[in-house]
């Protein structure tokens, strides 16, 4: 089974980056929530980003959803790994401010986690997540994920590594 | 279009195909890029600033119907890559091309770059696009001129770019 490139929750449709996308993340990549994920990005960067978020996809066959309520894209979830030989980076990030304390990256996050431990098979991934967070802290908590002890790596300083794996709390 | 690899067009050449981007392909992109080789198209990245650069480019046809292929010889061997992009940074479309060491000078990225006008024009609908080439790279501006394109003295260059950066070429469809 290959992965599905739209999934479905209560909420939310799931499903792969679009040009109209663009305005909302780049908003994201200027604004200060980009703050725990190394930003803020330019235009020009968060075009390229959105861009390499799809051609993850193209190129190992897996990757991040958007996360779009009635029709809009509100965030980004999904797997991330560059090389086959590491371990997947499991990641959401809401986009709009407005989306956020109602539970949708829980949401969203929980129906790519099932899908790739129930349906594919998958068994293990990380989740790297800034200390000061505690949103993301919160939703890695809610899907089931331990917090370990693992450095933080060189491109991401000061991060928290939680694990996740298939069979853990839910 | 969403840039999964089948939703990509293939083209074929009297020696080469033209194809989606595939990891088997990004070791000797990232080692090309490593190289002095990438001084005059995206400077000397590290693995994964080559890996952000592969796949925004494979991705950019979800967006914008248009992105990078992989040059192959009929083998399968990967041999470099011809690009449509349009970046933030881009004033216009752009045409860009880069063969690893082992396949230059045997016409690959002309008969390439011939490929992808044919299908930008004839295809895709495009009226024009340029090439943003270093002025030192002589090897791409010939090349450029031998597909027909013309300097083009007018044209906006990329944004935070100088003359010293970028000189601009013209293609145009032929009516």
């Amino acid at each position: 089974m290959t992965p599905a490139t739209t999934l479905t929750t209560d909420r939310l449709t799931l499903r792969l980056p679009q040009a109209a996308d663009l305005p909302t993340y780049t908003a994201f990549c200027a604004s200060d929530r980009s703050r725990f994920v190394m930003g803020p990005f330019d235009a020009v960067q968060a075009f390229n980003k959105l861009c390499a978020m799809v051609g993850h996809w193209t190129l190992r066959g897996f990757g991040r959803y958007v996360m779009d309520l009635g029709g809009r894209g509100i965030g980004h979830v999904g797997p991330l790994a560059m090389d086959a030989r590491d371990l997947p980076e499991f990641t959401w990030t809401l986009w709009d401010p407005a989306a956020e304390g109602q539970g949708l990256a829980t949401e969203a996050a929980l129906a790519v986690k099932a899908h790739l431990f129930e349906d594919l098979g998958w068994t293990e991934m990380i989740i790297r997540i800034q200390p000061g967070n505690t949103a993301s802290c919160r939703s890695a908590e809610r899907i089931g994920a331990v917090l370990t002890d693992a450095e933080a790596p060189d491109w991401y300083p000061g991060a928290l590594t939680y694990r996740l794996t298939a069979g853990g709390a839910a | 279009m969403t840039a999964l690899a089948a939703d990509i067009p293939v083209i074929e050449t009297e020696r080469l195909v033209l194809r989606a981007p595939k990891m088997a392909d990004f070791p000797a992109f990232a080692d090309h890029c490593a190289s002095d080789r990438a001084t005059f198209s995206t400077g000397r990245l590290t693995r994964a600033q080559a890996w952000r650069e592969f796949a925004s480019a494979a991705g950019a046809w979800a967006l914008q119907g248009h992105g990078a292929w992989s040059i192959a010889d009929k083998d399968d061997t990967y041999l470099g890559e011809i690009a449509i992009l349009h970046p933030a940074e881009f004033p216009e479309v752009e045409l860009g091309w880069t063969v690893m060491a082992p396949a230059e000078g045997k016409g690959i990225a002309f008969e390439a770059a011939q490929a992808a006008l044919r299908w930008a024009f004839g295809v895709r609908g495009l009226a024009t696009l340029v090439s943003y080439i270093t002025p030192g790279n002589k090897r791409s501006i010939a090349l450029a001129e031998r597909v027909g394109a013309v300097w083009d003295a007018e044209a906006a260059l990329p944004e935070g770019e100088t003359a010293n950066d970028s000189v601009v070429y013209r293609h145009r469809g032929r009516a």
